[in-house]
Protein backbone atom coordinates (compact mmCIF):
# COMPACT_ATOMS: atom_id res chain seq x y z
CA UNK A 1 0.00 0.00 0.00
CA UNK A 2 2.81 2.29 1.01
CA UNK A 3 4.03 1.57 -2.58
CA UNK A 4 1.60 1.98 -4.30
CA UNK A 5 0.32 5.79 -2.17
CA UNK A 6 4.32 6.75 -3.09
CA UNK A 7 4.38 5.95 -6.66
CA UNK A 8 0.65 7.82 -7.11
CA UNK A 9 2.01 10.69 -4.81
CA UNK A 10 5.49 10.97 -6.93
CA UNK A 11 3.46 10.70 -10.71
CA UNK A 12 1.11 13.27 -9.77
CA UNK A 13 4.32 15.46 -8.61
CA UNK A 14 5.93 14.88 -11.94
CA UNK A 15 2.57 15.54 -13.52
CA UNK A 16 2.76 19.16 -11.81
CA UNK A 17 6.64 19.51 -13.29
CA UNK A 18 5.08 19.39 -16.65
CA UNK A 19 3.90 22.72 -18.24
CA UNK A 20 2.85 21.40 -21.34
CA UNK A 21 0.33 19.04 -19.55
CA UNK A 22 -0.85 21.22 -17.29
CA UNK A 23 -1.84 23.44 -19.70
CA UNK A 24 -3.84 20.52 -21.75
CA UNK A 25 -5.58 19.03 -18.85
CA UNK A 26 -6.44 22.49 -16.74
CA UNK A 27 -6.76 25.29 -18.58
CA UNK A 28 -7.62 24.01 -22.08
CA UNK A 29 -11.39 22.76 -21.52
CA UNK A 30 -11.69 25.88 -18.85
CA UNK A 31 -10.80 28.46 -22.40
CA UNK A 32 -13.23 25.93 -24.29
CA UNK A 33 -16.10 26.44 -22.47
CA UNK A 34 -15.29 30.23 -22.77
CA UNK A 35 -14.82 30.14 -26.54
CA UNK A 36 -18.32 28.50 -26.58
CA UNK A 37 -20.03 30.39 -23.75
CA UNK A 38 -19.10 33.73 -25.91
CA UNK A 39 -20.70 32.22 -29.28
CA UNK A 40 -23.61 30.35 -28.18
CA UNK A 41 -24.80 32.57 -25.04
CA UNK A 42 -27.49 34.94 -25.90
CA UNK A 43 -31.14 35.19 -27.01
CA UNK A 44 -31.73 31.79 -27.62
CA UNK A 45 -29.99 30.53 -24.42
CA UNK A 46 -29.32 31.66 -21.12
CA UNK A 47 -26.35 31.63 -19.45
CA UNK A 48 -27.16 28.65 -16.52
CA UNK A 49 -28.87 26.78 -19.64
CA UNK A 50 -25.62 26.84 -21.63
CA UNK A 51 -23.08 25.75 -18.25
CA UNK A 52 -25.19 22.90 -18.00
CA UNK A 53 -25.28 21.81 -21.42
CA UNK A 54 -21.46 22.26 -21.39
CA UNK A 55 -19.83 21.87 -18.19
CA UNK A 56 -20.85 18.48 -17.38
CA UNK A 57 -20.22 17.46 -20.90
CA UNK A 58 -17.10 18.74 -20.70
CA UNK A 59 -16.14 17.05 -17.56
CA UNK A 60 -16.80 14.01 -19.15
CA UNK A 61 -14.37 15.33 -22.02
CA UNK A 62 -11.65 15.22 -19.43
CA UNK A 63 -12.05 12.00 -18.66
CA UNK A 64 -11.32 11.29 -21.72
CA UNK A 65 -8.12 13.32 -22.22
CA UNK A 66 -6.74 12.23 -18.81
CA UNK A 67 -6.65 8.81 -19.38
CA UNK A 68 -5.77 8.81 -23.12
CA UNK A 69 -3.27 10.92 -21.98
CA UNK A 70 -2.37 11.40 -18.59
CA UNK A 71 -2.53 7.75 -18.38
CA UNK A 72 -2.17 5.80 -21.40
CA UNK A 73 0.80 7.95 -23.31
CA UNK A 74 2.53 8.05 -20.22
CA UNK A 75 2.54 4.70 -19.52
CA UNK A 76 3.35 3.96 -23.27
CA UNK A 77 6.35 6.39 -22.81
CA UNK A 78 7.42 4.70 -20.03
CA UNK A 79 7.24 1.20 -21.73
CA UNK A 80 8.87 2.34 -24.30
CA UNK A 81 12.32 4.13 -22.51
CA UNK A 82 12.32 1.43 -20.57
CA UNK A 83 10.65 2.83 -17.21
CA UNK A 84 8.75 -0.01 -16.81
CA UNK A 85 11.36 -2.40 -17.27
CA UNK A 86 13.10 -1.06 -14.41
CA UNK A 87 10.52 -2.10 -12.28
CA UNK A 88 10.16 -5.35 -13.57
CA UNK A 89 13.38 -6.22 -11.75
CA UNK A 90 11.88 -5.37 -8.41
CA UNK A 91 9.28 -6.92 -6.45
CA UNK A 92 6.84 -4.23 -7.92
CA UNK A 93 4.08 -5.87 -9.25
CA UNK A 94 2.17 -4.76 -12.33
CA UNK A 95 -1.27 -4.15 -10.65
CA UNK A 96 0.15 -1.94 -8.25
CA UNK A 97 1.87 0.07 -10.63
CA UNK A 98 -2.00 0.19 -12.50
CA UNK A 99 -3.37 1.14 -9.00
CA UNK A 100 -0.96 4.10 -8.76
CA UNK A 101 -1.70 5.34 -11.96
CA UNK A 102 -5.44 5.13 -11.43
CA UNK A 103 -4.92 7.15 -8.20
CA UNK A 104 -3.13 9.76 -10.09
CA UNK A 105 -5.53 9.62 -12.86
CA UNK A 106 -8.21 10.06 -10.07
CA UNK A 107 -6.73 12.74 -8.27
CA UNK A 108 -5.84 15.21 -11.68
CA UNK A 109 -9.21 14.52 -13.37
CA UNK A 110 -10.75 15.29 -9.43
CA UNK A 111 -8.96 18.95 -9.74
CA UNK A 112 -9.80 19.10 -13.55
CA UNK A 113 -13.47 18.69 -12.86
CA UNK A 114 -13.36 21.19 -10.13
CA UNK A 115 -11.55 24.27 -11.61
CA UNK A 116 -14.15 23.45 -14.78
CA UNK A 117 -17.23 23.54 -12.45
CA UNK A 118 -16.41 26.61 -10.36
CA UNK A 119 -15.37 28.12 -13.29
CA UNK A 120 -19.19 27.92 -14.34
CA UNK A 121 -20.83 28.67 -11.31
CA UNK A 122 -18.30 32.35 -11.43
CA UNK A 123 -18.99 32.80 -14.60
CA UNK A 124 -22.60 31.51 -15.99
CA UNK A 125 -24.63 31.19 -12.66
CA UNK A 126 -23.94 27.07 -12.78
CA UNK A 127 -25.36 25.23 -9.62
CA UNK A 128 -24.19 22.08 -7.78
CA UNK A 129 -25.76 19.25 -9.60
CA UNK A 130 -28.95 18.15 -8.56
CA UNK A 131 -28.15 14.90 -7.81
CA UNK A 132 -24.82 15.30 -6.60
CA UNK A 133 -24.25 11.47 -4.79
CA UNK A 134 -26.02 10.47 -9.10
CA UNK A 135 -23.27 12.64 -10.45
CA UNK A 136 -20.55 11.55 -8.49
CA UNK A 137 -21.24 7.74 -8.96
CA UNK A 138 -21.41 8.47 -12.93
CA UNK A 139 -18.43 9.93 -12.48
CA UNK A 140 -16.86 6.82 -10.71
CA UNK A 141 -18.49 4.32 -13.05
CA UNK A 142 -16.59 6.25 -16.20
CA UNK A 143 -13.61 6.61 -14.61
CA UNK A 144 -13.74 2.71 -13.85
CA UNK A 145 -15.09 2.30 -17.77
CA UNK A 146 -11.98 5.19 -19.46
CA UNK A 147 -9.02 4.49 -17.57
CA UNK A 148 -8.45 0.76 -18.65
CA UNK A 149 -10.38 1.02 -22.11
CA UNK A 150 -7.42 4.09 -22.61
CA UNK A 151 -4.51 1.65 -21.59
CA UNK A 152 -5.66 -0.76 -23.60
CA UNK A 153 -5.66 1.02 -26.42
CA UNK A 154 -2.67 3.01 -25.95
CA UNK A 155 -0.82 -0.27 -24.51
CA UNK A 156 -1.02 -1.51 -28.55
CA UNK A 157 1.38 1.18 -29.57
CA UNK A 158 4.88 0.81 -29.77
CA UNK A 159 5.97 4.35 -29.76
CA UNK A 160 4.92 7.44 -27.48
CA UNK A 161 3.83 9.02 -31.00
CA UNK A 162 2.01 6.38 -31.65
CA UNK A 163 -0.24 6.29 -28.73
CA UNK A 164 -0.19 9.90 -28.75
CA UNK A 165 -2.04 9.60 -32.30
CA UNK A 166 -4.21 6.60 -30.77
CA UNK A 167 -5.18 8.75 -28.25
CA UNK A 168 -5.73 12.51 -30.82
CA UNK A 169 -8.15 9.93 -32.88
CA UNK A 170 -10.37 8.91 -30.08
CA UNK A 171 -10.17 12.47 -27.90
CA UNK A 172 -11.57 14.39 -31.20
CA UNK A 173 -13.60 11.34 -32.07
CA UNK A 174 -15.44 11.73 -28.93
CA UNK A 175 -15.31 15.51 -28.96
CA UNK A 176 -17.17 15.73 -32.02
CA UNK A 177 -19.51 12.84 -32.00
CA UNK A 178 -20.33 12.36 -28.62
CA UNK A 179 -22.59 15.77 -28.15
CA UNK A 180 -20.09 17.08 -25.98
CA UNK A 181 -19.40 20.12 -28.01
CA UNK A 182 -21.92 19.99 -30.96
CA UNK A 183 -25.74 19.28 -29.87
CA UNK A 184 -26.32 15.47 -31.87
CA UNK A 185 -29.77 16.80 -32.83
CA UNK A 186 -27.32 19.09 -35.55
CA UNK A 187 -26.09 16.41 -37.39
CA UNK A 188 -27.20 12.96 -40.30
CA UNK A 189 -28.62 10.61 -38.60
CA UNK A 190 -25.77 8.52 -39.56
CA UNK A 191 -23.59 10.16 -37.64
CA UNK A 192 -26.44 9.88 -34.33
CA UNK A 193 -25.99 5.74 -34.67
CA UNK A 194 -22.28 6.29 -34.70
CA UNK A 195 -22.20 8.11 -32.08
CA UNK A 196 -23.90 5.87 -29.64
CA UNK A 197 -20.44 3.41 -30.59
CA UNK A 198 -19.02 5.41 -28.37
CA UNK A 199 -18.69 4.77 -24.71
CA UNK A 200 -18.36 9.01 -24.28
CA UNK A 201 -21.70 8.89 -25.51
CA UNK A 202 -23.00 7.70 -22.49
CA UNK A 203 -21.26 9.51 -19.98
CA UNK A 204 -22.01 13.20 -21.30
CA UNK A 205 -25.58 11.82 -21.04
CA UNK A 206 -25.23 10.32 -17.91
CA UNK A 207 -23.74 13.44 -16.05
CA UNK A 208 -25.95 16.05 -17.94
CA UNK A 209 -28.92 14.15 -17.03
CA UNK A 210 -27.67 13.47 -13.27
CA UNK A 211 -26.88 17.66 -12.55
CA UNK A 212 -30.28 18.48 -13.27
CA UNK A 213 -33.17 16.39 -14.24
CA UNK A 214 -32.94 12.94 -12.75
CA UNK A 215 -30.77 10.67 -9.97
CA UNK A 216 -28.66 7.62 -12.08
CA UNK A 217 -31.39 5.10 -11.58
CA UNK A 218 -33.16 6.77 -14.57
CA UNK A 219 -29.62 6.09 -16.48
CA UNK A 220 -29.69 2.42 -16.09
CA UNK A 221 -28.62 1.75 -19.90
CA UNK A 222 -25.93 4.04 -19.86
CA UNK A 223 -24.56 2.56 -16.46
CA UNK A 224 -24.73 -1.02 -18.01
CA UNK A 225 -22.92 0.22 -21.68
CA UNK A 226 -20.14 1.50 -19.36
CA UNK A 227 -20.71 -1.36 -16.95
CA UNK A 228 -20.01 -3.60 -19.89
CA UNK A 229 -17.35 -1.81 -21.60
CA UNK A 230 -15.76 -1.74 -17.75
CA UNK A 231 -15.54 -4.82 -17.85
CA UNK A 232 -14.36 -6.11 -20.87
CA UNK A 233 -11.45 -3.07 -20.85
CA UNK A 234 -9.89 -4.23 -17.34
CA UNK A 235 -9.40 -8.14 -18.88
CA UNK A 236 -8.02 -6.85 -22.31
CA UNK A 237 -5.95 -4.19 -20.33
CA UNK A 238 -4.55 -6.87 -17.55
CA UNK A 239 -4.10 -9.65 -20.20
CA UNK A 240 -2.03 -7.72 -22.62
CA UNK A 241 0.17 -5.50 -19.69
CA UNK A 242 3.81 -5.60 -21.09
CA UNK A 243 6.29 -4.42 -19.59
CA UNK A 244 8.60 -3.46 -21.86
CA UNK A 245 8.40 -3.02 -26.12
CA UNK A 246 10.10 -5.55 -27.48
CA UNK B 1 33.68 -22.24 -2.99
CA UNK B 2 29.94 -21.48 -3.28
CA UNK B 3 28.44 -21.20 -6.04
CA UNK B 4 25.51 -18.69 -6.78
CA UNK B 5 24.11 -19.06 -10.17
CA UNK B 6 24.55 -22.67 -12.22
CA UNK B 7 23.90 -22.43 -15.94
CA UNK B 8 24.30 -25.80 -17.58
CA UNK B 9 23.56 -26.18 -21.71
CA UNK B 10 21.48 -22.66 -21.87
CA UNK B 11 19.64 -22.11 -25.29
CA UNK B 12 17.85 -19.74 -26.12
CA UNK B 13 16.16 -19.45 -29.55
CA UNK B 14 14.39 -16.22 -31.07
CA UNK B 15 12.54 -18.08 -34.37
CA UNK B 16 15.46 -18.92 -36.22
CA UNK B 17 17.88 -17.42 -34.26
CA UNK B 18 19.80 -19.22 -31.96
CA UNK B 19 21.36 -16.14 -29.95
CA UNK B 20 22.23 -18.43 -27.12
CA UNK B 21 23.92 -22.14 -27.72
CA UNK B 22 24.45 -24.52 -25.34
CA UNK B 23 26.03 -21.63 -23.01
CA UNK B 24 27.61 -23.65 -19.21
CA UNK B 25 28.77 -21.90 -16.76
CA UNK B 26 28.84 -20.83 -12.31
CA UNK B 27 29.44 -17.88 -11.18
CA UNK B 28 31.21 -18.08 -7.60
CA UNK B 29 30.15 -16.34 -4.14
CA UNK B 30 31.72 -12.70 -4.08
CA UNK B 31 33.52 -12.69 -7.52
CA UNK B 32 33.19 -10.26 -9.66
CA UNK B 33 31.94 -12.25 -12.91
CA UNK B 34 32.37 -10.58 -16.36
CA UNK B 35 30.74 -11.76 -19.56
CA UNK B 36 31.79 -10.37 -22.18
CA UNK B 37 31.67 -10.56 -26.28
CA UNK B 38 31.59 -8.16 -29.24
CA UNK B 39 27.67 -6.30 -29.55
CA UNK B 40 25.25 -8.96 -30.44
CA UNK B 41 26.72 -12.05 -29.04
CA UNK B 42 24.17 -12.83 -26.45
CA UNK B 43 25.42 -11.29 -23.34
CA UNK B 44 22.12 -9.08 -22.38
CA UNK B 45 20.03 -12.31 -23.22
CA UNK B 46 22.32 -14.70 -21.22
CA UNK B 47 21.60 -11.78 -18.26
CA UNK B 48 18.11 -11.54 -19.07
CA UNK B 49 17.68 -15.37 -18.24
CA UNK B 50 19.43 -15.12 -15.25
CA UNK B 51 17.10 -12.09 -14.32
CA UNK B 52 14.08 -14.45 -15.30
CA UNK B 53 12.87 -11.84 -17.69
CA UNK B 54 13.53 -13.71 -20.32
CA UNK B 55 12.50 -17.64 -20.54
CA UNK B 56 15.73 -20.44 -21.83
CA UNK B 57 14.57 -22.72 -24.74
CA UNK B 58 16.66 -25.19 -23.53
CA UNK B 59 18.86 -26.01 -20.03
CA UNK B 60 18.64 -25.24 -16.71
CA UNK B 61 19.12 -21.99 -14.81
CA UNK B 62 19.70 -21.83 -10.88
CA UNK B 63 20.38 -18.54 -9.77
CA UNK B 64 20.38 -18.37 -5.73
CA UNK B 65 18.74 -21.59 -5.55
CA UNK B 66 15.38 -20.20 -7.74
CA UNK B 67 14.20 -20.97 -11.05
CA UNK B 68 14.61 -17.59 -12.03
CA UNK B 69 11.86 -17.25 -14.97
CA UNK B 70 9.17 -19.23 -12.51
CA UNK B 71 10.21 -17.67 -9.05
CA UNK B 72 10.91 -13.79 -10.59
CA UNK B 73 9.15 -12.47 -7.47
CA UNK B 74 11.05 -14.05 -4.91
CA UNK B 75 14.50 -13.55 -6.87
CA UNK B 76 13.44 -9.73 -7.55
CA UNK B 77 14.23 -9.57 -3.83
CA UNK B 78 17.49 -10.76 -3.81
CA UNK B 79 18.68 -9.35 -6.71
CA UNK B 80 20.00 -5.84 -8.31
CA UNK B 81 19.63 -5.32 -12.01
CA UNK B 82 21.00 -2.55 -13.92
CA UNK B 83 19.68 -2.53 -16.91
CA UNK B 84 21.40 -1.54 -20.42
CA UNK B 85 20.73 2.64 -20.63
CA UNK B 86 18.29 2.31 -17.98
CA UNK B 87 16.25 4.56 -17.71
CA UNK B 88 13.62 6.39 -14.52
CA UNK B 89 11.44 8.80 -14.87
CA UNK B 90 12.92 12.37 -16.86
CA UNK B 91 11.30 14.21 -14.46
CA UNK B 92 11.63 12.37 -11.10
CA UNK B 93 14.20 13.61 -8.83
CA UNK B 94 17.54 11.53 -7.22
CA UNK B 95 15.94 11.51 -4.27
CA UNK B 96 12.50 10.82 -5.14
CA UNK B 97 13.50 7.59 -7.21
CA UNK B 98 15.84 6.19 -4.26
CA UNK B 99 13.09 6.61 -1.89
CA UNK B 100 10.63 5.14 -4.17
CA UNK B 101 12.65 1.98 -5.25
CA UNK B 102 13.64 1.70 -1.27
CA UNK B 103 9.79 0.81 -0.24
CA UNK B 104 9.88 -1.83 -2.58
CA UNK B 105 12.27 -3.40 -0.52
CA UNK B 106 10.93 -4.95 2.68
CA UNK B 107 14.80 -5.13 4.54
CA UNK B 108 16.04 -2.01 6.18
CA UNK B 109 18.13 -0.26 3.69
CA UNK B 110 21.12 2.09 4.92
CA UNK B 111 20.40 4.99 2.10
CA UNK B 112 22.20 7.54 3.37
CA UNK B 113 25.19 4.94 3.51
CA UNK B 114 24.56 4.56 -0.27
CA UNK B 115 24.21 8.20 -0.84
CA UNK B 116 27.48 8.89 0.64
CA UNK B 117 29.43 5.85 -1.05
CA UNK B 118 28.31 6.99 -4.71
CA UNK B 119 28.57 10.82 -3.56
CA UNK B 120 24.91 11.41 -4.43
CA UNK B 121 24.35 14.05 -1.93
CA UNK B 122 25.08 16.99 -4.13
CA UNK B 123 22.47 15.54 -6.84
CA UNK B 124 19.96 14.50 -4.59
CA UNK B 125 17.62 17.14 -5.79
CA UNK B 126 18.29 16.91 -9.29
CA UNK B 127 15.92 15.69 -11.96
CA UNK B 128 17.23 12.55 -13.18
CA UNK B 129 17.06 14.09 -17.10
CA UNK B 130 19.34 16.91 -15.83
CA UNK B 131 22.24 14.30 -15.12
CA UNK B 132 24.93 13.63 -17.46
CA UNK B 133 25.83 10.35 -18.11
CA UNK B 134 28.30 9.37 -15.79
CA UNK B 135 25.46 10.40 -13.26
CA UNK B 136 23.28 8.56 -14.43
CA UNK B 137 24.89 5.18 -14.46
CA UNK B 138 25.43 6.58 -10.54
CA UNK B 139 21.87 6.68 -10.06
CA UNK B 140 20.83 3.34 -11.73
CA UNK B 141 24.00 1.77 -10.05
CA UNK B 142 22.10 2.79 -6.50
CA UNK B 143 18.90 1.64 -7.36
CA UNK B 144 20.04 -1.54 -8.22
CA UNK B 145 21.78 -1.68 -5.15
CA UNK B 146 20.60 0.13 -2.30
CA UNK B 147 18.54 -3.59 -1.24
CA UNK B 148 22.32 -5.07 -0.39
CA UNK B 149 21.27 -7.94 -3.01
CA UNK B 150 23.08 -11.00 -3.16
CA UNK B 151 23.73 -10.15 -6.91
CA UNK B 152 23.97 -7.61 -9.01
CA UNK B 153 23.82 -7.50 -12.43
CA UNK B 154 24.88 -5.02 -14.50
CA UNK B 155 24.30 -4.54 -18.20
CA UNK B 156 27.24 -2.10 -19.89
CA UNK B 157 27.53 -0.33 -16.59
CA UNK B 158 30.00 1.92 -18.23
CA UNK B 159 28.67 2.53 -21.92
CA UNK B 160 29.28 5.85 -22.96
CA UNK B 161 31.03 6.81 -19.76
CA UNK B 162 34.49 8.97 -19.77
CA UNK B 163 37.62 7.16 -18.81
CA UNK B 164 37.53 8.68 -15.63
CA UNK B 165 33.87 8.28 -14.61
CA UNK B 166 34.61 4.46 -15.96
CA UNK B 167 37.60 4.04 -13.13
CA UNK B 168 35.43 5.44 -10.71
CA UNK B 169 32.24 3.01 -11.47
CA UNK B 170 34.76 0.01 -11.45
CA UNK B 171 35.87 1.08 -7.85
CA UNK B 172 32.31 1.73 -6.89
CA UNK B 173 31.76 -1.62 -8.18
CA UNK B 174 34.66 -3.08 -6.52
CA UNK B 175 33.27 -1.72 -3.22
CA UNK B 176 29.91 -3.56 -3.65
CA UNK B 177 31.95 -6.78 -4.08
CA UNK B 178 33.63 -6.11 -0.76
CA UNK B 179 30.70 -5.77 0.76
CA UNK B 180 29.68 -9.21 0.27
CA UNK B 181 27.52 -9.15 -3.25
CA UNK B 182 28.03 -11.33 -6.20
CA UNK B 183 28.48 -9.29 -9.31
CA UNK B 184 27.55 -10.23 -12.63
CA UNK B 185 28.65 -7.55 -15.28
CA UNK B 186 28.78 -8.02 -18.84
CA UNK B 187 31.04 -5.44 -21.32
CA UNK B 188 32.37 -4.99 -24.48
CA UNK B 189 35.20 -3.24 -23.52
CA UNK B 190 38.30 -5.66 -22.63
CA UNK B 191 39.66 -3.25 -20.60
CA UNK B 192 37.06 -3.25 -18.43
CA UNK B 193 36.90 -7.11 -18.01
CA UNK B 194 40.88 -7.41 -17.87
CA UNK B 195 40.71 -4.44 -14.60
CA UNK B 196 37.60 -5.43 -13.54
CA UNK B 197 36.41 -8.88 -13.14
CA UNK B 198 37.80 -12.10 -11.37
CA UNK B 199 36.82 -14.43 -13.58
CA UNK B 200 35.35 -13.66 -17.48
CA UNK B 201 33.62 -15.83 -19.62
CA UNK B 202 34.03 -14.80 -23.33
CA UNK B 203 31.29 -15.27 -25.46
CA UNK B 204 30.77 -14.75 -28.99
CA UNK B 205 28.16 -15.66 -31.44
CA UNK B 206 26.16 -17.15 -28.63
CA UNK B 207 29.01 -19.92 -27.19
CA UNK B 208 31.33 -19.70 -24.96
CA UNK B 209 34.57 -19.46 -25.82
CA UNK B 210 37.16 -19.52 -22.82
CA UNK B 211 36.12 -18.90 -19.42
CA UNK B 212 39.19 -17.83 -16.57
CA UNK B 213 40.62 -15.09 -14.57
CA UNK B 214 42.05 -12.31 -16.89
CA UNK B 215 45.63 -13.12 -15.76
CA UNK B 216 45.40 -17.45 -16.77
CA UNK B 217 43.61 -15.92 -19.98
CA UNK B 218 46.35 -13.73 -20.91
CA UNK B 219 49.52 -15.98 -19.75
CA UNK B 220 47.66 -19.26 -21.55
CA UNK B 221 47.26 -17.27 -24.74
CA UNK B 222 50.86 -15.63 -24.75
CA UNK B 223 50.58 -13.89 -27.69
CA UNK B 224 52.95 -10.80 -26.39
CA UNK B 225 54.68 -9.07 -29.12
CA UNK B 226 57.31 -6.80 -30.48
CA UNK B 227 56.19 -2.99 -32.02
CA UNK B 228 57.68 -0.59 -33.77
CA UNK B 229 57.38 1.81 -36.35
CA UNK B 230 59.65 1.81 -40.16
CA UNK B 231 59.42 3.06 -43.08
CA UNK B 232 62.45 1.11 -45.26
CA UNK B 233 61.34 -2.35 -44.11
CA UNK B 234 58.43 -4.55 -45.79
CA UNK B 235 56.73 -7.17 -43.76
CA UNK B 236 58.19 -10.07 -46.05
CA UNK B 237 61.77 -9.07 -44.44
CA UNK B 238 60.55 -9.12 -40.78
CA UNK B 239 58.43 -12.33 -41.49
CA UNK B 240 61.88 -13.98 -42.78
CA UNK B 241 63.75 -13.50 -39.53
CA UNK B 242 64.07 -16.67 -37.67
CA UNK B 243 61.59 -17.23 -34.84
CA UNK B 244 58.69 -14.98 -36.22
CA UNK B 245 55.36 -16.35 -36.62
CA UNK B 246 52.95 -13.60 -37.57
CA UNK B 247 53.66 -10.16 -38.60
CA UNK B 248 50.85 -7.56 -38.45
CA UNK B 249 50.81 -4.37 -39.70
CA UNK B 250 48.68 -0.99 -38.94
CA UNK B 251 48.81 2.32 -40.22
CA UNK B 252 52.80 1.92 -40.67
CA UNK B 253 53.21 0.03 -37.13
CA UNK B 254 54.63 -3.44 -36.95
CA UNK B 255 53.37 -6.13 -34.32
CA UNK B 256 55.38 -9.01 -34.55
CA UNK B 257 54.82 -12.09 -32.92
CA UNK B 258 57.13 -14.86 -32.22
CA UNK B 259 58.23 -17.43 -29.87
CA UNK B 260 61.26 -15.35 -28.51
CA UNK B 261 61.13 -11.74 -28.03
CA UNK B 262 64.56 -10.92 -26.96
CA UNK B 263 66.39 -12.88 -29.42
CA UNK B 264 63.58 -11.71 -32.34
CA UNK B 265 64.29 -8.09 -31.58
CA UNK B 266 67.95 -8.87 -31.96
CA UNK B 267 68.01 -9.93 -35.23
CA UNK B 268 65.87 -7.24 -36.13
CA UNK B 269 68.12 -4.88 -35.25
CA UNK B 270 71.31 -6.52 -36.72
CA UNK B 271 68.80 -6.31 -40.01
CA UNK B 272 67.94 -2.97 -39.63
CA UNK B 273 71.86 -2.06 -38.77
CA UNK B 274 72.87 -4.13 -41.25
CA UNK B 275 71.12 -2.91 -44.28
CA UNK B 276 71.09 0.72 -43.04
CA UNK B 277 67.42 0.68 -42.20
CA UNK B 278 66.04 2.96 -39.41
CA UNK B 279 63.28 1.79 -36.58
CA UNK B 280 61.69 4.21 -34.43
CA UNK B 281 58.77 3.70 -31.50
CA UNK B 282 60.73 0.14 -30.56
CA UNK B 283 58.85 -1.47 -27.59
CA UNK B 284 58.19 -4.94 -26.25
CA UNK B 285 54.37 -5.29 -26.18
CA UNK B 286 52.08 -6.68 -23.41
CA UNK B 287 49.50 -8.62 -24.43
CA UNK B 288 45.99 -7.05 -23.68
CA UNK B 289 42.90 -9.30 -22.97
CA UNK B 290 41.36 -7.72 -26.03
CA UNK B 291 44.15 -9.07 -28.29
CA UNK B 292 43.23 -12.80 -26.62
CA UNK B 293 39.97 -11.99 -28.08
CA UNK B 294 40.72 -10.39 -31.51
CA UNK B 295 42.38 -13.69 -31.70
CA UNK B 296 39.69 -15.66 -30.95
CA UNK B 297 37.58 -13.63 -33.09
CA UNK B 298 39.96 -14.38 -35.92
CA UNK B 299 40.38 -17.93 -35.21
CA UNK B 300 36.23 -18.11 -35.89
CA UNK B 301 36.39 -16.37 -39.34
CA UNK B 302 38.77 -18.24 -40.43
CA UNK B 303 37.68 -21.92 -39.48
Amino acid sequence: MNTIVKLACLETKMFFRDRLSLFWTFLFPVVMIWLFGSMFVGDDLSQKAFAEYFVPAWIGVNIVSTSFFTLGTVLTHYRETSVLRRYQSTPLQPWKILAAHTFQGTVIFAVSAMLLMVFGMLLYDLTLPVFLWSTLLSLLISILTFFPFALFLTSLAKTTQAAAAISSLFLNLMLFLSGATFPLEMMPTVLQYAAKILPLYYVVKMLRGTWTQAPITAYGTEVAVLIGIAIVSVALATRFFRWSGK
Amino acid sequence: MESVIQVEKLSKNFGDIQAVKHLSFTVRKGEIFGIIGPNGAGKTTTLEILEGISEPTEGTVKVLGLVPHKQRRELNKRIGVQFQAASIQKKMKVKEALDLFSSFYHSATPKDELIQWLGLSEKLNAKFDDLSGGWKQRVTLALAALHKPDILFLDEPSMGLDPSARREMWSLIRRFRDHGSTVVVTTHYMEEAEQLCDRVAMIYDGQLKALNSPRTLLSEHAVDCLAFISDGLGPEHVSALPGVKRVEQIHGEFKVFCDDRQTTAYQLFRYCREHGISLSNFRFEKCSLEDVFIRYLEKEKTR
